[in-house]
């Protein structure tokens, strides 16, 4: 209970951290963000009072106190408020994340999810066989496939599945004459769209999982209690998965919590490929288009959900190390 | 039939990387049922070797190349994967060197022990938590223990652990690989006295693989020696006591000795008999000293200073927080007088390392003074740190660690020569040389340019006292210096520093849990229990008619193989 | 006194035998050299031994010449236009041309330069840093560390590619120089949490106490005694940081965050896309940029297997003999 209330108190400063941070970004950076949003934002009609303040508390203006613009900031953030894109105006910012989370959340987390415990058995059993076939060619396609730029494989994939043989929808979640919700035919439809990008994240990032276990599960089989074990004539099975899996399992998932990151960016690429408008889609057609209030709070988004991620993973390790307990 | 037969075994280590080395050289022996038979090497010997192919637990790049290993009849080495399981129930078992880390950090004991019942389903179901409770009390351990993690047991717990683990195969034969190094002194008497009873009430064969020559033949009734990957001596342990055949052997059992007698000899250490040596006796003019042509600025300074620690205490901040504090070291005091030898003992965490911290400066006394001559030590940083550390000096315990594996002898050697005497880096050679020269490591030349791993242990910590010597140190503190070494090479590295303490004229702090070694090169001893000073005196006083129940305890923890046979 | 599972017996014995049989230590090795030297040509030959490392090097080199070479190997420049447009393959053009006319080997070739460039400028300096950080944190203790650890954890957390997106917005000015001051500035963290590790542990050694028992002044504890042994930690995670400073340039510039006439194999993927080679049929287009890119980085993290060689003690000292 004191780990999990030391990890969640953790988890509160590094937020804070990441929204600070946040708020600090446009403020350091050269030249003046907000006047050049607020001039683009002109263009699309008078500019009203709130929203000019919304924009200036977001991205700084020379005037005013920092301080006062730092808990306008903070206010804003908790009430999702992060004034309205000039992309796509007069949406707000905060109902155009809102609907491509959902997206990128699903998409990303199950593959990412799924791709760390494929990679894991792999890399189990790899270490078991060490040195036959099993261990060599996942061993050597892994190390291989995690170089793979994310968006290469998507181009990759794109081109040869999509275009070439055109077995699945080249972009988008889903197709425009069905209507979303819960309904067989649309499901059917986005889980065709979801097709390629998954197996684009899962092929990337399979590597990195494989390559982490079987590295940490050939160390703990050379520690003393599995020797032990195996003196004691416990059956392989037990002795592959509840002493030396078991124990591997620990530092790969930390590493996990820290290689999220990099998925999660990784993911942003392949869905700008396939044009999948989820956060990473977004995230692109902000930058593009110098939408900083979108941006803004697109990337506080994305790193509050992988701050989420690892805590979810800090906490698990709770569970699974008796050693923290104490 | 003997229970275990080995006909001309060998083992071979083929690494990638390296030439192959034979461990196991054509090694044949027997053992017969209910015997308790201890093998003793030193490191390298192979003598663990032997026990992992015995019970056909080598792994690559280990590789038995040849020969037999009848057990109960049966060629244990053609054995297929599945009959080996089988055979691991009621056949042999197998304690480890580091019983500490034999168990799976993640899963309780009781969850250890239904992993063996469940492997070989020997015991019925039903009976499983009743066996594993009576299991852990015949090794002393409370039932408790079974809902307990590894990680919250001590280690001589683990280790009971561990054989009750074992005992739990019902085995004929147990192999015990190193069952106590690992342990504190005491802790390790206790647990080779279980072994013992268990041995004699279980009734099982057991092999008990050790370094320690006087260990082995208290226990057992028959010892071999290997040396060098062959079994050199093989014999009853009173005979071999009494009358080795081995030039080895016999080497090796003139390094053990009576810390109680009178008169206490190990080769290369002069007798300290029951005589007074004062203080006095000991303490040279400061004119005499052999190598005084390179260090001129010494005059003055030979051995004046006396170590005060007075009334010292040091608690540490609790390592986790819920915990209390550790009290370290409780109100002591001590004086340490020029010229004078004296022994720190204790089991581990009596705080006599921390005691040397004090006075050598790397920590601070919570309260109480430390001096050395007119310095107060506690009150010391940075630039003053430094002066202090020309006058005292450090000999560490472990030779592996203490040198930079990437600094040949020569720059280990010159650094404090060019910050303690000021010498240009060409003067310092010299010097350097001539330090060598004092602890025996020639040619110097030769020396000088080698790196750390193409050193022995033995030479390594040589070096370590040459650099300890380079600034003409008033005091050296030595802990454990001899501890990490084998025990042939023990008092020869204990002469040179007794042997270089009394020509120079410099006060040694000795700091051990080896009563025997602090018996032949100290005149004062100080014994340290849980931070407190429960006995101080002559050492040979106090080692003969100790006083204390604690100095008795620790006496008894000495292994005596003059007590050989006990299990016979 | 040794398991057979982690170091052999006979590895004891090499280095425990009774001081009277000093003389078979290796007396082989000139003794003559600077010992530096002789660490440096051991620490080369053990990362050669491995195979896979041998395999990285090769390629590495490869590519090394064909950034070197660029202007005698390309049979054109790389931005000369006025060739038929999204020409398929063929004896002139051997991976055909750009939608814009451009010869697409030649671009390959060229584009080698900004890879290995960002690679080794962003590794070194985020290495540096890294070494910088980790070092001081291993050796400060009290809340000037926890502060650290704070940083460097948040640094590692947050991640990396949005973070470098959003400043590549802000900074406008697009050019290589900003994208190595993003990859640095989102890469040193993870070397520098190794590198504060195995400081910590090596400042904890005696030989360490026994450098200060030898009046050496901190500054000189750090980079005499502790840095060397930490050669192959540096070595890895330079190669770590290099590899990632190449992804993550190739995804800049494939978002067109870097300087789009540039030609690098991360701005050739993003014309690619922006003109639709997909349409066209283009698959060398496609395929040569990321291979290579693929490949650059594969090699990277087959030479840090030989590096990772180098901090295993036995293979360090020498025992290859």
């Amino acid at each position: 209970m004191r780990y999990f209330l030391s990890r969640l108190g953790l988890f509160a400063l590094t937020a804070w951290a990441a929204i600070t941070l946040n708020f600090l970004l446009p403020r350091l950076m050269p030249g003046s963000p907000a006047d050049a949003a607020i001039a683009r934002l002109a263009q699309n009609g008078p500019v009203d009072p709130a929203t000019r303040a919304a924009i200036e508390a977001q991205l700084g203006v020379p005037t005013g106190g920092l301080l006062a613009q730092y808990w306008d900031y903070l206010g804003n953030v908790l009430t999702l408020d992060f004034g309205v894109s000039y992309t796509f105006f007069p949406a707000s910012v905060a109902s155009l994340v809102g609907s491509a989370l959902p997206f990128t959340l699903v998409l990303v987390g199950l593959v990412t999810v799924a791709a760390f415990v494929i990679g894991t058995l792999i890399g189990v059993l790899a270490a078991w066989r060490r040195g036959s076939a099993l261990d060599a060619l996942p061993t050597l396609s892994g190390s291989f496939l995690a170089a793979f730029p994310y968006f290469w494989t998507a181009l990759l994939l794109l081109f040869f599945l999509g275009y070439t043989f055109q077995l699945f929808p080249t972009s988008g979640a889903y197709s425009p004459y069905t209507t979303p919700g819960l309904n067989g035919p649309f499901l059917a439809d986005a889980v065709a769209h979801a097709v390629l990008p998954a197996v684009t994240i899962l092929l990337t990032s399979l590597g990195g999982w494989i390559l982490g276990m079987r590295n940490a599960m050939i160390g703990t089989l050379g520690d003393d209690y599995v020797t032990f074990a195996e003196a004691n004539g416990l059956r392989s099975r037990t002795v592959a998965l509840r002493y030396a899996a078991r124990n591997a399992i620990l530092p790969n998932l930390t590493g996990f919590g820290l290689a999220l990151g990099g998925v999660v960016g990784g993911s942003l690429l392949v869905e700008r490929v396939f044009a999948y408008p989820g956060v990473g889609y977004l995230l692109f057609n902000a930058v593009t288009n110098q939408d900083f209030p979108l941006m803004q709070a697109l990337f506080l988004m994305i790193t509050l959900s992988v701050l989420v991620a690892n805590f979810v993973v800090d906490t698990l390790y709770g569970i699974l190390d008796p050693r923290t307990r104490r | 039939m003997s229970l275990l037969e080995v006909q001309d075994l060998s083992v071979v280590y083929e690494p990638s990387d390296a030439a192959p080395t034979h461990a196991v050289r054509d090694v044949s022996l027997t053992l017969e049922r209910g015997e308790f038979v201890g093998l003793v090497g030193e490191s390298g010997s192979g003598k663990s070797t032997l026990g992992f192919a015995l019970t056909r637990l080598s792994k690559p790049p280990a590789r038995i190349s040849s020969g037999r290993i009848l057990f109960d009849g049966r060629d244990v080495a053609a054995l297929e994967d599945e009959q080996l399981r089988a055979q691991r129930r009621g056949g042999f078992a197998m304690v480890l060197q580091s019983g500490m880390n034999a168990l799976n950090p993640v899963r309780t004991v009781g969850n250890h022990f239904r992993d063996v019942f469940a492997a070989h389903g020997h015991v019925p179901r039903e009976r499983r938590d009743a066996r594993a409770r009576e299991l852990v009390e015949k090794v002393e351990l409370s039932s408790t223990v079974l809902g307990r993690y590894p990680g919250e047991l001590s280690g001589g717990m683990r280790q009971r652990v561990s054989i009750a683990l074992a005992l739990a195969l019902e085995p004929q034969l147990m192999v015990f690989d190193e069952p106590t190094t690992a342990l504190d002194v005491l802790v390790q008497h206790a647990v080779m006295r279980t072994i013992r009873e268990l041995q004699a009430s279980e009734g099982f064969t057991a092999l008990l693989i050790s370094h320690d020559l006087g260990v082995v033949l208290e226990s057992t009734s028959r010892v071999m020696v290997m040396h060098q990957g062959v079994v050199v001596e093989d014999g009853a342990s009173r005979d071999v006591l009494r009358d080795p055949q081995d030039d080895y052997t016999k080497m090796l059992l003139s390094h053990y000795a009576d810390p109680r007698a009178e008169v206490v000899e190990l080769p290369g250490l002069a007798a300290r008999g029951g005589q007074l040596v004062t203080s006095a006796s000991t303490a040279p003019s400061p004119g005499r000293r052999a190598h005084g042509s390179g260090s001129a600025p010494r005059v003055g300074r030979a051995a004046s200073a006396a170590v005060v620690v007075d009334g010292v205490s040091k608690v540490y901040p609790p390592p986790r927080r819920g915990a209390a504090t550790v009290t370290a070291l409780d109100d002591v005091s001590m004086r340490l007088e020029p010229g004078q030898s004296m022994a720190l003992v204790g089991a581990s965490g009596s705080g006599k390392s921390t005691l040397a911290q004090l006075i050598t400066g790397v920590v601070r006394p919570t309260s109480g003074t430390v001096s050395v001559g007119d310095v107060r030590v506690d009150a010391l940083r940075g630039r003053g740190l430094r002066a202090l550390r020309r006058d005292v000096q450090m000999v560490f315990q472990d030779p592996y660690a203490a040198l930079n594996p990437l600094h040949t002898v020569e720059y280990t050697l010159t650094r404090p020569v060019v910050n303690y005497t000021g010498r240009s880096r060409r003067e310092a050679r010299a010097r350097v040389l001539e330090l060598l020269e004092t602890v025996g490591l020639t040619p110097v030349e030769q020396f000088a340019a080698k790196l750390p791993h193409q050193l022995s242990g033995g030479q390594r910590q040589r070096v370590v006292i040459a650099r300890a010597l380079a600034s003409d140190p008033q005091i050296i503190v030595a802990d454990e210096p001899v501890s990490m070494l084998d025990v042939s090479l023990r008092a020869g590295v204990l002469a040179l520093l007794e042997g270089l303490r009394a020509e120079h004229g410099v006060s040694m702090l000795y700091i051990t849990h080896d009563l025997l070694s602090a018996r032949v090169v100290t005149d004062q001893i100080m014994v340290l229990h849980d931070g407190r000073v429960v006995e101080r005196g002559e050492t040979s006083q106090v080692l003969r008619f100790p006083q204390d129940p604690y100095t008795i305890e620790l006496l008894d923890a000495v292994p005596q193989p003059s007590r050989a046979g006990g299990a016979a | 006194m040794t398991t057979p599972t982690t170091l052999p017996d006979p590895g004891g014995s090499e280095s425990e035998r009774p001081a009277g049989a000093a003389d078979s230590a290796p007396p082989d090795l000139p003794t003559s050299a600077p010992p530096r030297w002789r660490v440096v040509t051991r620490a080369a030959g053990t990362v050669w031994v491995n195979r896979k490392a041998r395999l990285g090097l090769v390629v590495l080199a490869f590519f090394a010449l064909l950034a070197l070479l660029a202007p005698v190997l390309a049979p054109y420049s790389p931005t000369a236009g006025g060739f038929e447009r999204s020409a398929g393959p063929s004896s002139a053009h051997l991976f055909g041309t750009t939608a814009a006319g451009e010869d697409v080997l030649s671009q390959v070739i060229y584009g080698s330069r900004i890879s290995l460039l960002v690679g080794v400028v962003a590794g070194v300096l985020s290495t540096l840093v890294a070494v910088v950080v980790g070092l001081s944190w291993g050796y400060v203790r009290g809340p000037v560390a926890e502060v650290v650890n704070f940083v460097v954890n948040l640094f590692l957390v947050i991640p990396g590619l949005p973070l470098m997106i959003v400043i590549a917005a802000y900074l406008q000015n697009s050019g290589l120089g900003m994208i190595i001051f993003v990859v640095v500035l989102t890469g040193w963290a993870w070397g520098a949490r190794v590198l504060r590790s195995q400081t910590q542990s090596l400042r904890g050694r005696d030989f360490v106490t026994a450098a200060q028992f030898s009046g050496e002044r901190s500054w000189r504890i750090v980079f005499r005694e502790i840095l060397p042994n930490m050669t192959s930690i540096i070595a890895s995670s330079f190669f770590g940081a290099a590899t990632a400073a190449i992804l993550a340039e190739s995804g800049l510039s494939f978002l067109g965050l870097g300087d789009t006439t540039q030609v690098s194999w991360g701005t050739m993927l993003f014309w690619a896309q922006n003109s639709n080679a997909l349409l066209t049929g283009q698959w060398v287009l496609l395929l040569a940029p990321g291979l290579c890119i693929a490949l650059l980085a594969t090699s990277l993290s087959l030479v840090n297997f030989g590096v990772d060689g180098l901090s295993n003690p036995r293979l360090r000292e020498g025992s290859g003999r």
